[in-house]
C-alpha cells in the first residue's frame, strides 16, 4: 500500500465522517460522531488492515472525545479516529472489543479514568483504579479532585477476587501473584486447570498504577521526559524519545543531525542490556542459572557505558524538546567500539548455546504459541510480533532518529512459539551492535540541541521501537506551557493480554515461561508469593519454578544429555 | 544486645516488595546477586516468601492497590525485621508525589501496622548497587 491508495481506501468511508484532516508527518485524523466510531474502525481494522495502537480518551470541555490510533506499518502513517461524545451527563459509545480483542483493555481504562459506558464490552471490569476506589471518581475527568488517600482496610482475602468476577469453584483455579512473577508490574493472575493443562486465564493489574498520565498534565513540556522516562526502568531512553518526538510534531522542530545519532546510540545500547536481561531471565526459568549469570555478567559493561556517557545506569535523562542534553564526546568512541566488540563476542557465545543446544530446542519449541492472526487480532508489538512472523519495528517502518541511515536487518521468525522469541532478542541484540558501531563512525560534528521556545497549540504523535516493542505517546498541546493530555501506550499493554491466546491450552509447567516470553521486565521474578484467596490449589512461585526446571531435567534425561562438569566449561 | 537482633545481622535473608516502582530499582536488587556485585558472598539472599525473611527490600511509591499487599506482607514476616525503603519513590514518592492512585511512602504505610518498625533509606533513582549495599551495611551497623 502507499500514500495514495490509502487516501483511496479512507474517502470510501467518507458518508461516515465529518472530515478528514492532513498533518505534517503522515499524520491523518479522521473525525466523526461517535456513533459512526463503530463502523469506521471496523473499516480501518478489518478492511483496510491497519494496526490498533491505542485510544486516548480526553475530556474537552464541551465533550468527551475517543481518539482510536491505527498505525500504516508498510508506509509509517498514523491514522487517528477522533470521535466526539455530545452526551456528558451519560457518556456513552459503541465498543470496538468484539471484533478487536487488542482494544478490551484500553476500554475498559477510559470507562475507569473518564466513565465513558462502552456498550457491548465483553468484560466491563475495573482494570486499573485499586479495588477500594470510590465508585463515581474519574480521575482524569477535568476538575476532579483527588480523594481520600486514605485507603480502605478491608481484608485482602475479600478484594482479592477480580472486581465482579464470579469464580466458578468447580474447577481448580491456580493463583499467580500479585507479587508475581515476570512482568514488570506486580499483577494478579487465575489460571483455570484442568489437571495440569490450562484452560482459562484471568489477570488483575492496577498495583502499579500511578496516575502518570494524570501526572503530566501539572507538569511543564520540558519536565516530562524525566518522569516519562520513569514509566519503566529498563525502556527509559524510549520513552522520553517517542514523547519529545510527538512535541517536536507539534512545535514543528527538527533536532540537529548530531542528536539523532546521539539518541540513536543510547536507544540501541538500551535495547542491548534490556535484551541481556531477558535471556538471563528465561535460562533462569527452566533452570539455566549458568545463563542468567553470564547474561547479566555480560549486560554490567553496557551499563558502564551508559553511565559514562549519561551520568546514569538507567534513567538517562538524555533527551529532551529539540536535542539532547548531553553529547558523546569524541574521545569516549574508542572505548565504546571497544566494548561492543566484547559485548559482540559474548552474545554470539550466547546465541550459539542457544541454537546448538537440543534441551533447549525440546524445551521451548512449541511452547507457548502465540500465532501471526493472533498476533494481529491481540495487535502486538515488538518482539513478541516479529517472534510470531508478524515483521513490524517502527525503526524500520517509520525511521526517526538516524535509524533511517544506517544498514541493519528487522528480525523476524514465523514459528510463534518461546523458542523463536528467543533468536529474535539475541539476533537483534547483535543487529544493534551492528548499529551502533556505524552510528558511531557516521556521527557528524555540530550542536546536539536547538532552543525551542514555545509549544504552539496543536497535537502530536511519537512512537518509537522499545527493546519490548513500539512505544506510543499522543501529546496535545493548547498553547500553555503543559500538555491538555499526555497519552501513554507502553508495549506490554497491548502485548500482556495476548496470553489469553498463548497460555491456553498449554501446560502449567510452561506458563512462568510463556509469560515471560511476551515481556520479561525482571523486576519481580523472585517475588511470587501467592495468596490463598479463594481455598483452590494454590502453587507459590518455587513450585512453578520447579515444575518449570523438572520438565527440563525430564527432557535432558529423555535426550540422554549427560550432565556438565565445571572442568569442561571454558570460561572466558 | 537482644539475641535476636544479634541474629539478625547475620546473613539477613532479603524478600523484594515492588508496591508500584518504575523496575528500575528492582532490576538493580536483582542486579546485586550477579557475578559483578554478588551479595551472596556475605550472606544476603533472596527469598521467595516474607515468612522467611529478615529484611524486606521495598520499592515504589505504594499504590492505593498496593497499600493493604504490603501491610500483609509486613504483617507475615518474623520481627524484628528491617525495611529497607529502596529508592526515591520508596523514601518519600518523589516524581510521582502528585499521583492520583498515589497513597505512600512506604514509611507512613509500615508504620500504619506498627508504629515502632525499623525502617532504613537509601535514596537515588535508582540508587546505584553499590549505594544499597552500603546502605544495608549501615542500617545493621546501626542496630
Amino acid at each position: 500500500m502507499n500514500h495514495k491508495e490509502l487516501e483511496n481506501r479512507l474517502s470510501q468511508i467518507k458518508d461516515k465522517l465529518i472530515s478528514i484532516e492532513h498533518q505534517p508527518h503522515d499524520r491523518i485524523y479522521l473525525l466523526c460522531e461517535s456513533e459512526n466510531s463503530y463502523e469506521v474502525n471496523k473499516f480501518l481494522f478489518e478492511d483496510v488492515g491497519l494496526r490498533f495502537a491505542i485510544a486516548t480518551g480526553i475530556d474537552s470541555d464541551d465533550c468527551f472525545e475517543i481518539l482510536y490510533h491505527y498505525c500504516c506499518d508498510e508506509i509509517g502513517h498514523v491514522v487517528t479516529v477522533k470521535s466526539f461524545i455530545r452526551d456528558r451527563e451519560n457518556p456513552a459509545t459503541e465498543s470496538i472489543a468484539p471484533f478487536l480483542p487488542g482494544a478490551e483493555w484500553i476500554e475498559r481504562e477510559i470507562h475507569d479514568i473518564l466513565g465513558i459506558e462502552f456498550k457491548n464490552h465483553p468484560d466491563m471490569r475495573r482494570l486499573i483504579l485499586a479495588d477500594d476506589w470510590p465508585d463515581g471518581v474519574y480521575p482524569l475527568r477535568k476538575g476532579t479532585k483527588r480523594p481520600d488517600s486514605k485507603p480502605s482496610s478491608q481484608p485482602i482475602a475479600q478484594s482479592q477476587s477480580p472486581a465482579g468476577r464470579t469464580i466458578q469453584m468447580s474447577k481448580p483455579i491456580v493463583a499467580v501473584g500479585p507479587f508475581h512473577p515476570l512482568q514488570e508490574e506486580m499483577e494478579f493472575y487465575q489460571l483455570t486447570v484442568d489437571g495440569e493443562k490450562v484452560t482459562d486465564i484471568d489477570v488483575r493489574i492496577s498495583y502499579n498504577h500511578r496516575g502518570i498520565e494524570g501526572i503530566s498534565e501539572s507538569l511543564q513540556f520540558d519536565q516530562v521526559p524525566f518522569l516519562v522516562s520513569r514509566v519503566c526502568g529498563i525502556c527509559s531512553a524510549s520513552h522520553p524519545l517517542a514523547y519529545v518526538q510527538a512535541v517536536e510534531d507539534i512545535a514543528g522542530v527538527k533536532p540537529p543531525e548530531r542528536a539523532l545519532y546521539v539518541r540513536t546510540i543510547i536507544n540501541e545500547l538500551e535495547r542491548i542490556h534490556s535484551h541481556l536481561l531477558w535471556v538471563g531471565l528465561a535460562g533462569h526459568f527452566i533452570g539455566y542459572d549458568t545463563v542468567f549469570m553470564w547474561a547479566w555478567k555480560y549486560r554490567e559493561p553496557v551499563l558502564d557505558l551508559l553511565e559514562e556517557i549519561t551520568g546514569n545506569r538507567n534513567n538517562y535523562g538524555n533527551v529532551k524538546v529539540g536535542g539532547c542534553r548531553e553529547d558523546i564526546p569524541n574521545e569516549l568512541i574508542p572505548k565504546i567500539l571497544k566494548e561492543l566488540d566484547k559485548v559482540e563476542k559474548k552474545t554470539e557465545m550466547l546465541t550459539n548455546a542457544v541454537l546448538d543446544d537440543p534441551v533447549l530446542h525440546a524445551r521451548l519449541k512449541g511452547v507457548g504459541v502465540l500465532t501471526r492472526e493472533d498476533a494481529i487480532q491481540y495487535a502486538v508489538t515488538g518482539p513478541t510480533a516479529r517472534g510470531s512472523g508478524v515483521a513490524i519495528d517502527v525503526r524500520h517502518d517509520e525511521p526517526y532518529a538516524a535509524y533511517g541511515d544506517l544498514d541493519w536487518n528487522v528480525i523476524s521468525e514465523p514459528q510463534g512459539d518461546v523458542f523463536a522469541k528467543a533468536v529474535v532478542r539475541l539476533l537483534e541484540t547483535l543487529e544493534s551492535v551492528k548499529m551502533i558501531r556505524q552510528a558511531l563512525r557516521k556521527i557528524p560534528d555540530g550542536p546536539v540541541a536547538v532552543e525551542v521556545k514555545e509549544i504552539p497549540p496543536g497535537e502530536g504523535v511519537g512512537h518509537a521501537e522499545a527493546p519490548r516493542g513500539e512505544t506510543f505517546h499522543y501529546v496535545r498541546s493548547d498553547g500553555g506551557n503543559r500538555p491538555v493530555r499526555h497519552k501513554i501506550r507502553a508495549p506490554s499493554y497491548v502485548n500482556v493480554p495476548s496470553f489469553k491466546a498463548s497460555c491456553i491450552g498449554g501446560h502449567i509447567a510452561d506458563v512462568t515461561l510463556t509469560l515471560a516470553a511476551v515481556d520479561p521486565c525482571y523486576s519481580c521474578t523472585e517475588r511470587l508469593a501467592v495468596v490463598d484467596g479463594h481455598n483452590n490449589i494454590v502453587h507459590n512461585y518455587e513450585a512453578l519454578l520447579q515444575m518449570s526446571r523438572e520438565k527440563t531435567a525430564r527432557i535432558k534425561k529423555e535426550l540422554g544429555v549427560p550432565g556438565i562438569k565445571m572442568e569442561d566449561l571454558q570460561i572466558g | 544486645m537482644n539475641w535476636k537482633i544479634w541474629s539478625l545481622k547475620k546473613s539477613p535473608w532479603v524478600f523484594h516488595v515492588n508496591t508500584g516502582a518504575c523496575n528500575n530499582c528492582d532490576i538493580e536488587i536483582v542486579n546485586l546477586l550477579t557475578p559483578k556485585f554478588d551479595v551472596e558472598r556475605f550472606g544476603i539472599k533472596l527469598v521467595g516468601s516474607p515468612r522467611h525473611a529478615d529484611a524486606l527490600l521495598v520499592t515504589g511509591v505504594v499504590t492505593r492497590q498496593a497499600a493493604p499487599r504490603l501491610k500483609e506482607v509486613y504483617r507475615q514476616t518474623p520481627k524484628p525485621c528491617v525495611v529497607f525503603a529502596m529508592g526515591a519513590c520508596a523514601c518519600d514518592t518523589g516524581i510521582f508525589n502528585p499521583g492520583y492512585h498515589v497513597v505512600g511512602p512506604v514509611d507512613k504505610i509500615i508504620k500504619e501496622v506498627d508504629p515502632n518498625a525499623i525502617i532504613a533509606y537509601v535514596p537515588g533513582c535508582p540508587p546505584k548497587p553499590e549505594a544499597m549495599i552500603s546502605g544495608v551495611v549501615k542500617a545493621l551497623s546501626a542496630l
